[in-house]
C-alpha cells in the first residue's frame, strides 16, 4: 500500500541556512524520529534504521538510503529509502522531495512530499492508520527540522560570541530515540476527532 | 389398528431414513472431547514455523539463517536449497503446473512459503521465523488479472516461461494458464444474431475464503526404523492425500498412513495439498521425529485455499417475451500464482457450465480464461462443487437483468424459462442431464408462502413514498445445483475415478461397523449414513458405527466435498447393506424353511407371505450368519464391500426468497425475510438438512454482504485477519425459514441428492438480487458484491437518493 504526502513547514532561518541543514543526510535523518543512520557507504549511499512501537510489537526497519540527487540552485534533495523489518515480516520504502524555498531574510519554507509504500503486516494492519500516522512523523520531522536550525543559529551565534557550544548535543539527546506508536496514536486520534467535529486548524 | 401401531413403533425403534435422530458427534464436540489436529501430542514432537515474504514479487537475494539457529529451542532451518537433494522444492500440482513448496530463488505472492524453523516448541519456532534473515529484492507486482494478459506486463513464472501448456491446452501469455471453452458458439451467436432482446452485465465473484474455524495443519510422523509414515492432517480427502503422499515421497502407499481424525470445518478449504504439510512430511522422514505444523489465522486467510475471483460477463439472447434462446457466459480466473486449483482432470474450469441453470436454453456456450497473478495460488470450492457458485450466481443474476430490460416481474421470467416436469430427465445444451426437478411447484409454494404479490405491493407503495426512509427490495433465486462428483467417466483426479466406498461388517449382536472412504468435517456423517444402513437393515442406527478417514481402516474414496458423501458414499452404503440384506434373505429363507420368493421384508425381518406370525428378525439372523446353520455353501458372516461409480451427478434444487430493507441514509441493508425452500430428493434427516441449510445460507450472507480478500496495488492482502474478514455470528445472522418438496433421484439407490451446497449457491444471488431490486426503479440493473454498507451507501450516494425531501 502507498502514501502520498506533500507539506510546508515554515522555518525560522534564511533559505541558505536550511539548505545547509537539509543536504547533510545524516542530521536530516537525525531529525526523522526514530531513524538512525549507522553507516555512510560512500557520498550517495548510506545504511540505516528506523524503530517504530506499535503496543507491544517493536519493529525495527533496516535498509539502505540512496541520494538520488541534490541540487543547490534549486535547493532540492531526492532520496529513496528501503529497509526490511528486521523479524521480516513487513517492508517500507520512501521516495522523498524535499526543497527549500526563500521567504525573507530570516525564514524559509521547507517543501516536501513524499510515497511511503509498505508491505506485509505493516500494510496489513496499518492501512487504516498510515496516512495519519505518516503526516504525524512528517509534523514531527518538521518540528525537529526547525529546532535542529535554531540549535544552529544559536551555536553559531555563540560561537561568534567566543564560546564553544555542546547546545545541539544536548537537543539531539532529548529527541526520543523511537517513533513512540502510544504517542502517535493519541496525536492521531485528536487530529482525527479535529476533523470530525470540525476544528480546522486556522 | 395395534399393528398399524406396533409397525410405526418398531420403525421409530431404527430412528432410520426421515427421523430427527440426534447427532451422535455431539456428545463429545459440546463437551470440548473432539481430537483435533492441535490435540495430537507426540513424544520427541517438533513444532515447525513457516517464514514468510512480506512481498508479492520479489527476488531473493539471500537467506541467513545464523541468527535462527543460535535462538534458543531451535534445530534446523529448512528453505529451498534443503529440499533439493529430495527434489520436493518444487510438488505437481493437480492442475498440471508445479508449485514451489519452498520459495526457489524468488516468491510470487505475498505471505509464500520461504523458510520453515523447526524448534521444540510454538513459541521458540515462531521466535526462531522472526529471526531468519531474507534479503529481497522487490518485482512489480500484479493483481488485477484484467492487467496479467498485457504486452509488458512482469512475468509471474519465469520458471515455466517457456512452456507451451500447463495442464491444459496452448498459452498465450507467459501468464496465461488456460483457455476452456464448452457449448456450441456458432449456435449461440446465431441466437444472439436473431435475437429481439439481449442483455448483457459485467458480474464479479469476488476473492474469498472459506475461513473454516479450525484452520489448517498437520503431525508427520516417520519412523526410520519400520519405514513407516503416519500422517494426521486436516484433510477432506485422506485417501488421496495418500496418494499423493506416495508419489512425492516415493515411500510405498502401504506403508503410509493418513488419519483426518475430527475435523473443525472445511468448506474446500482442507481438499488441496499445501506446502506446510509437505515440508512437515520431509522434515520428519529427514529428523526420523514428529513434526507439528500448525496455520495461523492470518496463514490460513492469506495463503490456502482461497475460492472464486472469477470476473464474468453474461449475455443472454431472447425472443420479445422473454423467452431465452441463447447464452453467452464467460469468465477471467484469477488463479493466482500457481495452478494448483483444484479440478477434476479434465475439468479445468470445474462444473462452470451447469450454468444454464433451472431453465431450457437451447443455444449456450462459455468460456474460462484462467491467468496467473501475484495472488496466492489454488482455488477451491467454497462449499460448493467448483465453480457452481460462480455459473449460479451468473445465471441467476442475469435472469433478473432479462426480467428488468423486457418489463417483467422476476416471477415470471423465470416461470417462462424453467425446465418443465415432463422434460426430465433434461440434457442441457452443455450436455448435463438433468436427473429430477419440479422447478414451478416449489416456486408457487414459496410466493404463497411469503404472499409474493402483498410484497410487490408493498415495495411498489414505499417506491411511491418520497420520504419512505428505506428502499425495499425482493430477490428470488430458482437455482439448480450439480452436485455428487462424480462418475468415473467424467472425473478423476491424478487418473483416481471419483468414485467411493463403504464397507459394512455385522457383529453376532447385530451391531454394525461400517468404514466409508468420506470424511466428515461436521456433515454429521455418523448419524445420517447411520440411519441409511439402519433402514436397509432393519438394525437400529444407535448400534451403527461410522468409521472415516483412517487410511489403515477406510475403504478409498475419494472423501467430502462437492456434497458428495450422500450422492456417492451413501450410494454404497445402502447397496452394500442390500448385499447384506440379500444374504440374509437366504438365511432366513432357509431358517423358515420357504422359498427365498415366499419372503418379504417388513421394517425390521423376513415374513413369510400370507403367515406373518413366521418371521426372522435381522437381528436373530446376524447371529445365526455366525453359527453353523446355514445354507448349504455359504460361508459365515455378515459383511460387504461396495464401490459405487455413480451414473450420473445429482441435480438438487431449490427456490429461495430474500426480502432487504436498505437505509438510504447509511446504506445498511437489514434481511426482513429469507425463505428457502430446498429439494435434495429422498430426506434422510430432517433436522441434519435444516442445520445444513442454516450453515449454508449463513455462509451465503457472510459472501453476499461482507466477505472479500482485497489487495493494493502492491500485491499487499488488506484483509486477511478476523477483524477485517467478516465472519458473522449469530449477532448479524438473520432468521432463516425453510421448506422444502422431495423430488427424488431416478438414479440413487435411495433418491438422495445431496443438500450442504445448496444454500450457500443459492443463497448468494438471492442476497444480491434483493439489494439490486431495491435499485432497479432507479435503473440499476448490477451492483457487485459484497453489499457492505459502505458501499451501498456510495450507489445511494451516486443515485442521490439520500438527499432528504424538502419541506414545503
Amino acid at each position: 500500500m502507498k502514501v502520498n504526502l506533500a507539506r510546508t513547514f515554515p522555518m525560522p532561518a534564511p533559505a541558505p541556512q536550511a539548505w545547509e541543514l537539509l543536504r547533510d543526510v545524516e542530521r536530516v535523518a537525525g531529525c526523522m524520529p526514530g531513524a538512525k543512520i549507522s553507516e555512510r557507504i560512500d557520498a550517495r549511499h548510506y545504511k540505516g534504521s528506523v524503530a517504530v512501537r506499535f503496543g507491544p510489537a517493536n519493529m525495527s526497519f533496516r535498509g539502505e538510503v540512496e541520494v538520488v540527487s541534490l541540487e543547490p540552485a534549486s535547493r532540492t534533495l531526492r532520496l529513496i529509502g528501503k529497509g526490511t523489518d528486521t523479524s521480516g515480516g513487513s517492508g517500507a520504502s520512501l521516495d522523498l522531495t524535499a526543497r527549500v524555498d526563500a521567504v525573507d531574510e530570516v525564514s524559509s519554507n521547507l517543501v516536501g512530499s513524499s510515497e511511503v509504500s509498505m508491505s506485509g503486516k505493516v500494510a496489513a494492519f496499518g492501512a487504516r492508520m498510515a496516512e495519519a500516522v505518516a503526516e504525524q512523523v512528517l509534523t514531527q520531522f518538521g518540528a525537529n527540522f526547525a529546532a535542529e536550525l535554531k540549535t544552529r543559529q544559536a551555536a553559531t551565534a555563540s560561537r561568534e560570541g567566543g564560546d564553544a557550544s555542546t547546545a545541539p548535543v544536548a537537543t539531539a539527546a532529548a529527541r526520543p530515540a523511537e517513533l513512540n506508536g502510544l504517542a502517535l496514536i493519541w496525536s492521531v486520534l485528536i487530529g482525527w476527532l479535529r476533523t470530525l467535529f470540525g476544528w480546522r486548524r486556522a | 389398528m395395534g399393528d398399524t401401531a406396533e409397525l410405526k413403533d418398531r420403525e421409530q425403534k431404527l430412528q432410520g431414513l426421515g427421523s430427527s435422530l440426534l447427532r451422535k458427534e455431539d456428545a463429545r464436540f459440546i463437551r470440548g472431547q473432539g481430537t483435533y489436529i492441535d490435540d495430537i501430542q507426540l513424544p520427541g514432537m517438533l513444532f515447525g514455523a513457516i517464514v514468510r515474504s512480506p512481498y508479492a514479487h520479489a527476488r531473493i537475494t539471500s537467506i541467513d539463517k545464523a541468527r535462527a539457529l543460535a535462538s534458543p529451542g531451535v534445530v534446523a532451518v529448512l528453505t529451498a536449497e534443503d529440499l533439493k537433494p529430495v527434489k520436493l522444492h518444487w510438488m505437481p500440482t493437480v492442475g498440471g503446473d508445479v508449485q514451489a513448496v519452498l520459495a526457489d530463488k524468488k516468491v510470487c505472492f505475498q505471505y509464500q512459503e520461504v523458510a520453515m524453523v523447526l524448534a521444540t516448541d510454538r513459541y521458540a519456532a515462531y521466535d526462531g521465523a522472526a529471526l531468519v534473515e531474507v534479503g529481497y529484492e522487490e518485482l512489480p507486482a500484479i493483481t488485477d488479472p484484467k492487467k496479467a494478459l498485457l504486452a509488458g506486463a512482469p512475468v509471474i513464472r519465469e520458471d515455466i516461461a517457456d512452456k507451451k501448456e500447463v495442464g491444459h491446452g496452448p498459452r498465450t501469455h507467459p501468464n496465461h494458464i488456460f483457455t476452456w471453452e464448452a457449448g456450441d458458439k456458432a449456435a449461440a451467436d446465431a441466437a444472439f444474431a436473431a435475437a429481439a432482446v439481449t442483455v448483457r452485465e459485467e458480474i464479479l465473484n469476488p476473492r474469498v475464503h472459506p475461513c473454516p474455524l479450525e484452520t489448517c495443519g498437520c503431525v508427520a510422523s516417520f519412523n526410520k526404523a519400520t519405514g513407516y509414515l503416519t500422517v494426521y492432517v486436516t484433510s477432506q480427502i485422506p485417501h488421496l492425500f495418500r496418494t499423493v503422499l506416495a508419489m512425492l515421497s516415493g515411500l510405498a502407499e502401504s506403508k503410509i498412513r493418513v488419519v483426518g481424525g475430527d475435523i473443525g470445518g472445511g468448506f474446500g478449504n482442507k481438499v488441496p495439498i499445501y506446502p506446510g504439510y509437505v515440508v512437515a512430511t520431509v522434515a520428519s522422514i529427514v529428523t526420523g521425529v514428529p513434526i507439528k505444523w500448525i496455520e495461523s489465522r492470518i496463514d490460513n486467510i492469506s495463503t490456502t485455499g482461497f475460492a472464486r475471483d472469477y470476473h464474468g460477463v453474461g449475455e443472454l439472447a431472447a425472443d420479445k417475451d422473454g423467452r431465452i434462446k441463447g447464452l453467452r457466459f464467460s469468465a477471467l480466473a484469477d488463479h493466482g500464482a500457481f495452478n494448483s486449483h483444484v479440478s477434476a482432470s479434465k475439468l479445468p474450469a470445474g462444473l462452470f457450465s451447469i450454468c444454464t441453470g433451472s431453465y431450457a436454453i437451447p443455444n449456450a456456450y462459455c468460456r474460462v480464461d484462467a491467468v496467473y497473478t501475484n495472488k496466492a495460488p489454488g482455488g477451491v470450492a467454497y462449499r460448493c462443487s467448483l465453480r457452481v457458485t460462480e455459473a449460479v450466481y451468473l445465471i441467476e443474476r442475469m435472469m433478473d437483468v432479462l426480467a428488468q430490460k423486457i418489463g417483467v416481474d422476476k416471477a415470471e421470467i423465470r416461470r417462462r424459462n424453467f425446465v418443465k416436469p415432463e422434460q426430465f430427465p433434461y440434457t442441457t445444451a452443455f450436455g448435463w442431464t438433468l436427473d429430477s426437478g419440479a422447478y414451478q411447484a416449489a416456486l408457487d409454494k414459496v410466493l404463497k408462502a411469503v404472499d409474493y404479490e402483498g410484497l410487490r405491493r408493498e415495495q411498489a407503495a414505499k417506491r411511491a413514498d418520497p420520504n419512505c426512509p428505506t428502499l425495499m427490495g425482493i430477490g428470488i433465486s430458482t437455482f439448480t445445483e450439480i452436485v455428487g462428483a462424480g462418475p468415473t467417466k467424467v472425473c478423476d483426479i491424478l487418473g483416481v475415478g471419483l468414485f467411493d466406498s463403504c464397507e459394512i461388517r455385522v457383529h453376532p449382536t447385530g451391531a454394525v461397523i461400517a468404514r466409508l472412504g468420506t470424511m466428515s468435517q461436521g456433515q454429521s456423517h455418523a448419524t445420517t449414513y447411520a440411519q441409511i444402513i439402519a433402514t436397509e437393515l432393519g438394525l437400529p442406527a444407535s448400534d451403527i458405527v461410522i468409521e472415516e478417514g483412517d487410511t489403515d481402516k477406510a475403504p478409498y474414496g475419494a472423501g467430502t466435498w462437492g456434497s458428495r458423501s450422500t450422492p456417492v458414499a451413501g450410494a454404497a452404503a445402502a447397496q452394500s447393506a442390500r448385499k447384506i440384506r440379500d444374504k440374509a434373505r437366504k438365511i432366513a429363507a432357509h431358517l423358515l424353511e420357504v422359498g427365498e420368493g415366499d419372503l418379504e421384508w417388513e421394517i425390521d425381518r423376513f415374513k413369510v407371505k400370507g403367515n406373518p406370525s413366521q418371521a426372522k428378525t435381522m437381528k436373530e439372523i446376524c447371529m445365526v450368519a455366525h453359527t453353523g446353520n446355514l445354507p448349504s455353501g455359504m460361508e459365515q458372516g455378515l459383511n460387504a464391500v461396495t464401490y459405487y461409480d455413480p451414473p450420473n451427478l445429482t441435480y438438487p434444487f431449490g427456490a429461495y426468497l430474500c426480502v432487504v430493507d436498505v437505509d438510504k441514509f447509511t446504506g445498511e441493508t437489514k434481511v426482513r425475510r429469507f425463505y428457502a425452500l430446498d429439494d435434495c430428493g429422498t430426506r434422510i434427516n430432517p433436522m441434519v438438512i435444516e442445520g445444513q441449510i442454516h450453515g449454508g445460507l449463513t455462509e451465503a450472507y457472510a459472501v453476499a454482504m461482507g466477505q472479500q480478500l482485497p489487495f493494493d496495488e502492491s500485491g499487499n492482502q488488506l484483509g486477511n485477519t478476523l477483524l477485517d474478514y467478516f465472519l458473522p455470528t449469530a449477532v448479524e445472522t438473520p432468521h432463516w425459514e425453510t421448506d422444502h418438496t422431495v423430488t427424488p433421484c431416478p438414479h440413487h439407490p435411495i433418491g438422495a441428492k445431496g443438500v450442504a451446497e445448496s444454500p450457500h449457491v443459492g443463497g448468494i444471488p438471492c442476497f444480491s438480487n434483493a439489494v439490486i431490486d431495491a435499485f432497479a426503479h432507479l435503473g440499476v440493473t448490477h451492483m457487485d458484491m459484497p453489499h457492505t454498507a459502505w458501499r451501498v451507501w456510495q450507489k445511494c450516494q451516486e443515485l442521490g437518493v439520500n438527499k432528504r425531501a424538502v419541506r414545503a
